[in-house]
């Protein structure tokens, strides 16, 4: 299995815990990563859609001449990038008009035929449960988890859950946490945006949304939440002491990233996974997955 | 079948305490939730009240939560919401003012709203006094014209429970409507309107209100096309606008996002009370490890060809 990895900016910047993760994850489930290097940023929903549809064009142009689909780490990148994708595979006029004007300068051309994924969707769709099954070393028996899933990775249906079999995707990451033998503490926003797209615009908004869903959390008694988008993980771990000064509550919510809650089970050491790096501190976590072992 | 309809009940004329009524009837096949209401308050309760118009689906006017989520009443049918038991709560909607029963203030939900974005249309003067437009150009608007006010993207707006005084998808999408008039001469007015705080960018665009609207308006897009609107004249909401800019400048200039410098232009460079309000975060983040630091930052390979097409679409769409 090989994939063109598009590892987006913030598993690299913000967050610069994701990237090595989700590599080290790729290499023990033997998924090849040839990373897409030379391509830009999505425009992660902030840049209009008239200049990100042609730079995105131009990564899956790339990624078609590799040969390879695309793989995503972040619900923001694989959102923006699917709805880009949706229009320019839907529209072959819209699709040729950018070939024309963006593309055909450098020699590229998109033909439309690249399926980008999240590692979340690779591992229930190409991978296989059942082989992943296999690999689990360290079932997260007794960890109490709440899945946070990015609203990017749930919606719009034309690019996120096209067909009624894909409507799946909005359980996968209730179905892993079952898979990794850990418990659920379900909450109601999981679905629901992180707050983190309007941090500029209305700060007190942005945070009492993560007061909102990490608080639900630790109510359910939750360890830790776990999410597939480092930018919910900017606004529901780096925010989390602001929205807790802002409303008064103490919350203390760890918040891992997907590849991270992978590596755990998979037998990696909380090290190795970069638990340090996050600022709502995860000793507890880590203990309790020390004593697993 | 017997039906159990568990009804929040709440009367501002007594001690204005929510409660809670239970009323089972016989809901025959094919019968609507309307049906059911209506059967309760002729034949089992005269005080209970709710409101529906044209019982056809088409005014919006009987919405309420069945078991939990927003529905047409008169479009709902009981046998939908009964596979789990004969019971069906009935709620008004959250955070908006109830007046009685299922009754709720719509203009506190949404009339006022819509007002406040200056619903009319500002259509240019013509000798004849006519305004003919092209079948064509209004072709993308007919969809949202089909619109009949439900208010079900409102519902499902994820920040209206946090901000009540969020405008809200409906009358966002109304905003739209105007501002996208081909025969709009104040369409820029239009778009300054709903740039204003609680507006276009307090929205963050996750797509709940298009999965609600019943009319497939798709809310959450025309929003962001009026984001991108706004992007393309000039953003007048200061702090969006330097966010915006510096977002940019960032993937135009290397690429990819320089997120430090994001932090820092986001707030704005003189700006020593917004910059001083960052540093608590960026100290515990610095700790970790995973702080940013601003403008070192590397290009991309391929940056240079990934500026020509951000200038090129810049020009194109000017």
């Amino acid at each position: 299995m090989k994939y063109a990895f598009y590892p987006g900016c913030v598993s690299r910047g913000g967050c610069p815990e994701l990237y090595p993760s989700a590599v080290k994850v790729a290499d023990k489930l033997a998924i090849e990563l040839e990373e897409l290097k030379d391509v830009a940023c999505t425009g992660a929903g902030v840049l209009p859609q008239y200049i990100s549809d042609p730079i995105n064009a131009r990564t899956f142009a790339k990624a078609e001449r590799m040969g390879l689909p695309v793989m995503t780490i972040c619900s923001t990148c694989q959102g923006v990038m699917a709805q880009a994708n949706y229009r320019l595979k839907e529209d072959p006029t819209y699709r040729e008009k950018i070939n024309r004007e963006y593309l055909a300068d450098e020699g590229l051309e998109y033909k439309g035929t690249i399926e980008v994924k999240h590692l979340l969707w690779v591992i229930f769709e190409d991978y296989g449960i059942e082989r992943f099954k296999a690999l689990i070393q360290r079932p997260l028996k007794g960890l109490k988890v709440s899945p946070f899933y990015g609203c990017f990775l749930r919606r719009p249906p034309e690019a996120i859950t096209p067909t009624k079999e894909l409507n799946r995707r909005k359980a996968y990451l209730d179905e892993l946490i079952g898979i990794l033998g850990a418990d659920m503490a379900d909450i109601s926003g999981k679905g629901k945006c992180c707050g983190f797209p309007i941090l500029s615009a209305n700060e007190e908004n942005s945070l009492a949304m993560v007061a909102k869903h990490t608080g639900e959390s630790k109510e359910k008694g939750a360890d830790f939440m776990v999410t597939p988008c480092p930018l919910c993980h900017l606004n529901l771990d780096g925010n989390q002491a602001k929205a807790e000064a802002q409303t008064g509550a103490e919350i203390d919510l760890p918040i891992l990233h997907l590849p991270q809650f992978l590596g755990l089970a998979l037998g990696f050491d909380p090290n190795e996974m970069n638990l340090k790096r996050h600022l709502v501190a995860t000793d507890k976590v880590e203990s309790k997955v020390n004593m697993l072992t | 079948m017997q039906v159990t309809f568990k009804v929040y009940r709440k009367d501002p004329e007594k001690d204005g305490k929510p409660s809670r009524s239970n009323y089972t009837v016989e809901a025959p096949d094919g019968a609507t939730v309307l049906d059911s209401l209506f059967k309760i308050r002729d034949e089992v309760d005269g005080t209970l009240a709710f409101r529906a118009s044209c019982a056809r689906g088409y005014c919006g006017d009987c919405m309420v939560r069945v078991n939990g989520s927003a529905r047409l009443t008169c479009t709902a049918k009981v046998s939908a919401y009964t596979q789990k038991g004969p019971e069906i709560s009935l709620d008004p909607l959250r955070n908006v003012p109830v007046i009685k029963d299922l009754v709720f203030d719509w203009d506190a939900f949404m009339w006022n709203k819509i007002k406040a974005v200056k619903p009319w249309l500002d259509a240019s003067e013509t000798a004849d006094g006519e305004n003919i437009v092209p079948d064509a150009a209004m072709a993308d608007l007919r969809k949202v014209l089909s619109c009949f006010h439900c208010g079900m993207c409102d519902e499902g707006c994820t920040i209206l429970p946090v901000d009540f005084d969020f405008l809200g998808p409906a009358a966002l999408t109304k905003a739209y409507r105007l501002a996208f008039d081909p025969r709009n001469k104040n369409s820029r007015e239009q778009v300054k309107i709903v740039e204003k705080p609680k507006g276009i960018w307090d929205c963050v665009h996750c797509y709940e209100a298009d999965e609600h609207c019943p009319r497939g308006i798709e809310p959450t897009k025309r929003i962001v096309a009026l984001r991108d609107r706004a992007y393309q004249s000039g953003i007048t909401h200061e702090a969006v606008a330097r966010h915006h800019a510096s977002f940019a400048a960032s993937v135009k200039e290397s690429g990819w996002l320089d997120e430090g410098r994001l932090a820092v232009e986001s707030e704005g460079l003189t700006n020593v009370k917004g910059l001083m309000k960052l540093l608590p975060t960026a100290a515990k983040a610095l700790a970790r490890g995973k702080a940013p630091i601003p403008y070192m930052h590397s290009k991309r390979p391929g940056s240079d060809q990934i500026k020509k097409i951000f200038q090129k679409a810049e020009q194109e769409e000017k």
